[in-house]
């Protein structure tokens, strides 16, 4: 510590410190309410021999320690317990309290936890997050205190009274004093690793200095004077003053803790003194910035942590020291303030001229570290900032800052251990800010260039002669951040408005990432550029281009549009973005796998923007189809994203065949959920061992991307229906028909399933619904079912063009029911006006005309159009239920028979006789059958 | 269908047979010995027991009334038939039905029933020697295995036992459709082996000769003849003329519809044969080339002076492949001949009503 501070700089920056920190005062008042008796309790376990009350006593400060200890963790119902036995303590020591008085810990307790109970209740955000437990712990123990405190009033107030007689200073409240002296006594966590081999020294000093820096606060006397007045006095005179600060304290101080105080200054030595100028600015700055005990203690082991690394390397010793002087506050804070000023001597030693060796050897070293078991992450990027800081301010040049940077953003995706966890956002946020600064760096200096394939032995740093050279990878890095936040928006609960905050972000990646872009593409190579292009794509082609469409639909005016506009309007459309990336990637790209997500990006892109042929085109010329089965699970992910939009855009154009034969892989599959990235499912629980769940969740797609599976059902399911129902019409009586949609006829068969049939709630009851309707060619119904106000809110109105996409399903509903009508009451009608079916159906004419013509074209219906009337005369050639059912028979014979046959061949020769007969009985039989069947039914088609 | 189980322990019957479809196994031992000895007395050497059976009306009404009351669809009902035989006729004087079971009485005690049925029954004096079944059917459908094997140990315990089959749906149509079957004996003796495709191979027996029909006559008393006669008289025309009714198509297709369920059926089991016989044929090259190596090496093994390759067992090396079973598909053509059978009736019976319908049409022109 002396070493420390004999060094020249230390007292300018002491009291620039201590100045600053007198303005900040008040803020450290809060504090004060999560106070630590550390030195007092310590002290009681060693004594031996106790007087009665002395152990009563005793007994109560170790319950009130613990209750702070809870305290300070906010374990409320820790608290309680703690606080039910404190009362039954109390009473034990009853007897003692009666000859004594109440002891004056014991009502700071009582103060305390009351004040800080309501604290805890007017905190209504913490009480939200408090686990139940605690919450109703606190209440309990709210109510407890409450009603004990009123017992204890009287006697409260009697004290209160007392206290502030005693105390010296007037204007001071003694609960701010003692408060105060709290502060100074949650010190010892901020030993100085140095020290602590003589740990009874240290206490001895803390409370010397806590007692000081009470008094100090007692008195009013700030921190500032107290300072000049110690550098001005010699070590004795200080050392009076210590000890008459302790007589006053003594005084102030109730009888048992009289005892303590008392030993603490005895026992302080001349290293307190020297060292209680620092302290007490720690101390008014610990009052400023520390917001909890909590902090303290981690950065405390962080230190501890650092001593036994570093140990060894004195120089790192010191980097040490300094770190914790950094620390001591909370370290955020103190960044970019005063402490550099004060530690950038102390990163190096004294006097060292800083130059790029020094640097770079400094930041080997961290380096070296890193990985290593026991390392704390948090330290090393603490580090490294640090050396970034020291390099810009001696002038080290660009390349030595691009660097650590390097590092640095290295070391924040260092900071999680595992892959699962993402990172916390405010090293998110740097690690954001981080990249933007290297960037920034970057573009203002062309002549830096980075590259992986630098070796470390070939780099500039220094040399402004030539061109620097930096190894690093920028493009890593950007790759790297794009994973992190796919895994923040995995982790996050996607309907909290914390996804929406990191949503936010996305806006800041993209723009890296076009930063990035706009780097390599002057200086990377093509491989880099794709890759980077790959990223822009991956980013872009999900998005809705809002703009772009709106421009679509109101094409320019000439010079009519207002500046306004124009400016919304600037900017590519995303549309000729993605062509211009896609289609570099198509041409320079030598990786399979990238030009594979980009074609399927683009696709997707086209699909969402209902470019349907372009991109039916793309997909069928990428012939991606067909290997699609041997890419790596996300990529497949990816093509199963696609092909659903690409089904959805189909549908949209009214290609509902297209549509049905685009979704039908994912939808008959039933795991559409799965297949599409977007949840895992239970079923499969059981089967998945830990691992691989986590693989799987590592794969899903953020929530932002999801494609709704409503609307993919739905679309499924209405594009099945327009399809599927007219076919059944038309193939009721073949045995062989096969269905079209499995998962339709499976949700018609559930419908029917139903004992009672109400109306129509889910999206695919009205699917079900609208699809009996159309069976019986009731359009208007089916129309009412399909395109209501239920369906609007849960499938269509999510469409971008919701409108259109309504028409069109409107006017499909139409063919298709008048299809599914012909079908099925064809037998009945000798003829049929057109005129009739285009008032049934509110088609015009024509389209009457041309859907029966195509009818007829392709022999689904057995008629002809009579022109001068406008009629449909049938046929009446199909052949009836029972020539039907006759027709089928013979068949079914048929096949016997030939299965028959087989047999008897196999039998000649090698069977017995007897067998043989007999089949061949049978074999008579069923030709006997089969005729007697023919002529049945020849026989009834007949009479009418 | 409901499926029961009950043993039975009259004399002369060495096993316990699994029933289905019926439960009227209880009888009292003295009318089944009663019965029995006056059968093979009358009957001869069992060649059939029973020429013809002589119903009562009243047991046609009450079976028709027991369907219409807890029949429908494709539910059956079943029931006892009470009599006795008189020379080589069989005479139906009563019946019972079983009640329809539900699932919440499931330890209904059949026996129980049935003996106390009958015991109520002979103290009223009304016959009480149980001498069959009757049970309904749905378009014919009626060749199943359940009704072989209760059909066969109601014949193994009480000869001269038949089962009569009521359609409802053809007496629906105005032609009471009430047949009487029995096994013939050579089915009986098939039943008897257990062993069914061994027994069948060697009965040599095919779907024709698993079942007899046996004629009906039904026997009313004058009195009811009476009735009967002023009955019609007093009954509306068209109330006689339902079997005049041309609406023929669904029946017809129903009947279609079974009949190629049940070829279908048939299908599946010939190609079940195809593949045990491609089966059996490729076991038999496989063992046979076995035996040629097996002497062949033998042969070697001689020449050189050592001893012989102890002989293996065969069978155990090759195991035969399950043969299929044949009852079933026995059972299945027998249906189909049924249905045949039916369908021809029908027809040939429309036919006629629709020439008729044609002659009376020109005749009105």
């Amino acid at each position: 510590m002396s070493r420390f501070f004999t060094t020249g700089s230390d007292s300018e920056s002491e009291s620039s410190l201590s100045g600053e920190e007198l303005v900040t005062k008040p803020v450290g008042g809060n504090y004060g309410k999560q106070p630590l008796l550390l030195s007092e309790d310590e002290e009681d376990t060693k004594r031996v021999v106790r007087s009665a009350k002395d152990k009563r006593f005793e007994e109560l400060t170790n319950l009130i320690r613990t209750i702070r200890n809870a305290m300070k963790i906010r374990d409320v119902t820790k608290c309680l317990e703690e606080f039910e036995l404190l009362g039954k303590a109390y009473g034990k020591a009853k007897s003692i309290v009666d000859k004594e008085g109440v002891p004056r810990f014991y009502i700071r307790i009582l103060a305390d936890l009351e004040d800080y109970l309501n604290e805890l209740w007017e905190d209504k955000e913490g009480k939200k997050k408090m686990n139940k437990n605690n919450a109703k712990a606190l209440s309990t123990l709210r109510q407890k205190i409450r009603k004990y405190n009123r017992d204890f009033e009287l006697e409260a107030h009697l004290l209160n009274w007392e206290c502030m007689t005693e105390l010296s200073g007037g204007g001071v409240g003694w609960t701010d004093g003692w408060r105060a002296s709290m502060i100074v006594l949650s010190l010892p966590s901020v030993q100085n690793p140095e020290q602590s081999a003589d740990e009874d020294a240290e206490k001895n000093e803390e409370d010397s200095e806590g007692s000081s820096d009470e008094d100090e606060d007692e008195d009013g006397v700030s921190a500032a004077t107290f300072l000049k007045k110690k550098s001005e006095a010699p070590s004795g005179e200080s050392r009076k003053f210590l000890k008459k600060m302790d007589d006053e304290d003594e005084d102030s101080e109730d009888s048992e803790d009289d005892e303590d105080w008392d030993t603490g200054s005895t026992s302080s030595d001349s290293d307190s003194e020297e060292e209680e100028g620092k302290q007490t600015a720690l101390a008014s700055r610990f009052l400023k910035k520390a917001p909890t005990t909590d902090e303290d203690k981690k950065a405390a082991e962080k230190k501890r942590e650092d001593k036994a690394k570093k140990k060894h390397d004195r120089k790192s010793k010191r980097l040490d020291e300094e770190e914790e002087d950094n620390e001591g506050g909370e370290w955020e804070r103190v960044r970019g303030g005063v402490p550099l000023v004060k530690e950038k001597p102390k990163m190096f030693a004294k006097g060292t001229e800083i130059t790029h060796a020094v640097v770079i050897k400094k930041l080997n070293e961290i380096l070296q570290a890193r990985g290593k078991k026991g390392t704390d992450r948090a330290a090393q990027i603490e580090l490294l900032q640090l050396l970034v800081q020291i390099a810009a301010e001696n002038n080290l040049g660009e390349g030595v800052i691009v660097k650590i940077k390097f590092n640095i953003i290295a070391s924040l995706y260092d900071y999680n251990p595992n892959l699962a966890t993402y990172m916390k956002p405010e090293m998110w946020g740097k690690c954001l800010d981080c990249i933007n600064e290297l960037m920034d760096i970057l573009f203002a200096n062309p002549n830096i260039f980075v590259g992986e394939n630098i070796l470390e032995e070939s780099e500039n740093l220094h040399n402004a002669d030539q061109p620097l050279r930096v190894r690093g990878c920028i493009l890593t890095l950007v790759e790297r951040m794009d994973e992190e936040f796919t895994k923040i928006m995995q982790n996050t609960d996607p309907h909290s408005q914390e996804y929406v905050e990191h949503l936010k972000d996305e806006a800041q990646v993209c723009a890296i990432i076009e930063r990035v872009q706009r780097y390599l593409e002057e200086k990377g190579t093509t491989e880099e550029v794709c890759r980077i292009y790959l990223l822009r794509i991956l980013h872009t082609y999900y998005k809705f281009d809002y703009k772009a469409h709106q421009r679509q639909l109101t094409p320019p005016e000439g010079s009519s549009k207002s500046e306004q506009d124009q400016a919304e309007n600037e900017g590519e459309d995303s549309a000729v973005l993605m062509e211009r990336l896609c289609k570099y990637i198509y041409a320079k790209d030598r990786t399979d796998r990238i030009r594979t997500c980009a074609i399927l990006c683009h696709i997707y892109h086209h699909a969402l923007h209902s470019r349907w042929y372009q991109a039916r085109d793309l997909m069928l010329m990428s012939h991606l189809q067909d290997n699609i089965q041997h890419a790596d699970p996300p990529v497949q992910i990816l093509y199963n994203r696609t092909m659903v939009q690409l089904g959805i855009c189909a549908f949209r154009q009214g290609l509902t065949k297209d549509a049905h034969n685009a979704l039908l892989d994912i939808q008959s599959s039933g795991r559409a959920k799965e297949l599409l990235g977007q949840g895992l499912l239970l079923r499969s629980l059981q089967e998945r061992n830990q691992e691989q769940e986590k693989v799987e969740r590592r794969r899903q797609v953020p929530f932002h991307l999801h494609i709704n599976l409503e609307l993919l059902e739905c679309v499924y399911l209405v594009s099945a229906m327009l399809l599927e129902i007219p076919y059944m019409a038309a193939h009721e009586s073949d045995a062989r028909r096969r269905m079209i949609s499995k998962q339709f006829h499976h949700q018609l068969r559930v419908g029917e399933r139903q004992p009672l049939l109400g109306p129509p709630e889910s999206m695919r009851e009205h699917v079900v619904a609208a699809s009996k309707a159309m069976k019986m060619g009731d359009w208007k119904t089916c129309h009412s079912f399909i395109i209501n106000e239920k369906m609007n809110g849960k499938v269509w109105d999510l469409f971008p063009e919701a409108d259109k996409v309504r028409t069109m399903l409107v006017r499909k509903i139409q063919e298709e029911s008048l299809r599914t009508y012909l079908f099925t009451y064809s037998s009945v009608y000798d003829s049929i006006s057109m005129e009739t079916l285009s008032d049934m159906f509110e088609l015009d004419l024509p389209t009457v005309h041309s859907i029966i013509s195509k009818m007829i074209i392709n022999e689904e219906l057995m008629a002809s159009l009579d022109q001068p009337t406008q009629t449909v005369v049938m046929h009446r050639t199909e052949p009836t239920a029972q020539q039907n059912l006759a027709l089928q028979l013979a068949e079914k014979l048929g096949s016997l028979v030939e299965n028959n046959e087989r047999v008897f061949d196999h039998k000649q020769g090698t069977y017995g006789a007897t067998s043989e007969v007999n089949q061949k009985d049978g074999y008579r039989k069923t030709r006997a059958t089969c005729a007697a069947v023919a002529t049945a039914s020849s026989h009834l088609k007949q009479p009418t | 269908m409901y499926s029961r189980h009950a043993q039975r322990i009259t004399p002369g019957n060495k096993m316990a047979s699994r029933k289905e479809g019926t439960g009227s196994t209880a009888t009292s031992s003295s009318s089944t010995t009663g019965a029995a000895g006056k059968g093979k007395g009358k009957g001869g050497s069992g060649d059939s027991a029973v020429k013809q059976v002589q119903i009562d009306g009243l047991v046609v009404l009450k079976i028709i009334k027991h369907y219409q009351e807890e029949g429908q669809g494709t539910e059956v009902v079943q029931g006892v038939l009470l009599g006795l035989v008189v020379e080589d006729r069989l005479e139906i004087t009563n019946c019972f039905p079983f009640p329809q079971h539900t699932e919440d009485d499931a330890d209904f005690d059949e026996v129980q029933y049935q003996m106390e049925m009958m015991r109520s029954l002979r103290h009223v004096n009304i016959d009480h020697l149980h001498v069959g079944w009757y049970q309904s059917t749905y378009y014919g459908s009626f060749v199943t295995r359940a009704l072989l094997d209760s059909q066969f140990s109601y014949q193994h315990a009480i000869e001269e036992s038949v089962v009569l089959i009521y359609d409802p749906i053809k007496t629906a149509q105005g032609s009471l459709s009430l047949k009487a079957y029995r096994l013939t004996p050579k089915l009986m003796e098939v039943c008897k082996e257990k062993d069914f495709p061994e027994a069948l191979k060697k009965a040599n027996i095919t779907f024709e000769y698993m079942f007899e029909e046996v004629p009906i006559v039904i026997k009313n008393s004058h009195l009811i003849n009476v009735l009967m006669w002023e009955l019609e008289k007093k009954s509306a025309v068209a109330d006689k003329h339902e079997l005049l009714s041309l609406a023929s198509s669904n029946h017809l297709g129903k009947n279609l519809q079974l009949l190629m369920d049940r070829v279908d059926e048939m299908s599946q089991d010939i190609v079940k044969y195809n593949t045990y016989m491609r089966n059996t044929s490729k076991q038999q090259q496989q063992k046979h080339q076995y035996q040629q190596r097996r002497q062949q090496e033998n042969m070697q093994r001689q020449s050189r002076g050592e001893p012989p390759l102890p002989e293996e067992d065969l069978s155990k090396l090759f195991k035969p492949p399950q043969p299929p079973a044949r009852m079933d598909s026995l059972l299945i053509a027998g249906q189909i001949n049924t249905y045949c059978q039916n369908i021809k009736e029908f027809t040939a019976q429309n036919l006629g009503k629709l020439f008729m319908a044609q002659a009376l049409q020109e005749y009105n022109n």
